[in-house]
């Protein structure tokens, strides 16, 4: 019993695996998938830093056991952009300075994507409000929102 | 990496009710994680074996029939706050979300959940407790319905039985002349566990504008859980919500706190800002009568 068949959706590719019941979706992510973008912070539920998308939702997957994640369709940071081709909010986040330390980057995009998918027009108010369970300890969060709000802009233009 | 336990993973909720009839002890519902998952880390959960309840989908619904707000268990915050059935006389749940936690953890956290903790920090009971809201509990064997006040019995405590799974809350619709409101104080403003919280509901005599029915419940009335400040509420029923008043009920509401100190806060802190926790949330529901009550 201790042992289960998880399949699931991660990045649009379909994965099935054997996990045991302790294991979390972060676990799975980072050390059965080799998806090392997102990151564990304070595993408690408190910093955000390990934040990904599961069906269409900001969740923490530190606190997402992998069996509950069965069925699901996962978006971590590593389908967001490439290297030859950013995603506008990873544009705009380098633009506006957006990162310093950068570990807090991958749950923040992933936070500011799951809000533009949703409201492709936030003001301040509405970025603040997505990204204020995800810790940042850098850069005092004004450069964040203003990239946030650019990406948006940018992604309207298109 | 969390400690071993094992799961069980029930189909559909016939098979986890004979599940649970059949494994009396050592089991623990789970229902997302927001909160057990960190219990688990802290040691606090002994149960070897969790049950997971996140795949019944069917009980995470809002529903208003025949003058009843029915509230699944497996509800989200977030799914409670966007539901159509929940209109502006129900922004008492948006308060709540408002103040919960991240969206990571509203996207997530149950009300079923919530209620279940059953300690001094969970948001949502002492709403529930001004709403005047029930419990449905189910077993292999049928259905039971307790009122919010006798479900939770004590800090981390509920009256629900080994073999019992919540499976709603349930409230009156609210009438007209009446309002609900919530407030906290916490350190952080986007993840809080409260240091306290407070919830008001009120009804006015359209006519008089004298206050028909108050109720008030706070997390620190018992040194437990959420409890109503009974003493407090009789004080102002039938009364107008003048500056007078509001004062009386102050000085009556500090003499039903039990107010501790801990880790989060301190004994004097939690003096200091009760009235002011109170009289916050009191304005805000008062506002939500649309007239300018307060005189």
């Amino acid at each position: 019993m201790s042992k289960h068949l998880l399949k699931f959706t991660v990045n649009g590719r379909d994965h099935a695996l054997v996990v045991e019941s302790h294991e979390r979706l972060l676990d799975v992510l980072r050390d059965r998938l080799g998806l090392k973008g997102t990151k564990e912070g304070c595993s408690t539920g408190d910093c955000g830093i390990c934040g990904v998308i599961m069906d269409g939702k900001l969740v923490n997957s530190c606190l997402v056991l992998a069996i509950q994640a069965r069925n699901k369709k996962i978006t971590t940071i590593e389908a967001i952009g490439t290297a030859q081709n950013l995603h506008p909010l990873q544009r705009e986040f380098i633009k506006f300075n957006a990162a310093q330390c950068g570990f807090c980057i991958p749950a923040m995009i992933l936070a500011s994507k799951n809000l533009l998918d949703h409201n492709p027009s936030p003001t301040d108010e509405e970025i603040k409000e997505a990204i204020r369970g995800t810790l940042c300890r850098c850069t005092g969060y004004q450069s964040i929102v203003r990239a946030v709000k650019a990406a948006a802009l940018e992604m309207k233009k298109r | 990496m969390l400690r071993r336990f094992d799961m069980y993973v029930p189909e559909n909720i016939d098979e986890l009710l004979s599940y649970l009839d059949d494994h009396q002890s050592g089991v623990q519902l789970i229902a997302n994680g927001s909160d057990l998952i960190n219990r688990i880390q802290r040691r606090q959960i002994e149960a070897r074996i969790l049950v997971d309840l996140s795949g019944l989908t069917e009980f995470n619904y809002v529903k208003k029939e025949n003058g009843t707000i029915r509230i699944g268990a497996l509800t989200t915050i977030q799914d409670l706050i966007s539901s159509s059935v929940l209109g502006r006389h129900y922004d008492v749940f948006r308060d709540v979300a408002s103040k919960f936690g991240g969206p990571a953890i509203v996207n997530v956290a149950t009300v079923g959940g919530n209620i279940c903790a059953a300690s001094s920090s969970e948001d949502l009971i002492p709403v529930l407790l001004v709403l005047g809201a029930r419990v449905r509990v189910r077993s292999k064997k049928g259905e039971r319905v307790l009122g919010i006040e006798d479900f939770l019995t004590g800090k981390r405590q509920t009256a629900i039985l080994p073999n019992e799974i919540l499976i709603e809350t349930m409230f009156n619709e609210l009438e007209d002349q009446s309002a609900c409101a919530f407030e906290k104080i916490g350190m952080r403003n986007s993840l809080i566990i409260a240091f306290l919280n407070c919830s008001v509901f009120l009804k006015v005599s359209k006519e008089s504008k004298r206050i028909e029915e108050i109720k008030i419940a706070m997390n620190r009335i018992s040194e437990k859980i959420p409890s109503r400040a009974t003493k407090t509420e009789a004080a102002l029923r039938g009364n107008l919500l003048t500056k007078e008043q509001v004062e009386n009920a102050i000085t009556s509401l500090k003499s039903e706190l039990r107010l501790t100190s801990d880790f989060r806060t301190s004994k004097e802190y939690r003096q200091d800002v009760a009235p002011v926790l109170f009289k916050r949330t009191l304005i805000k529901c008062s506002e939500r009568l649309g007239d300018k009550l307060l005189v």
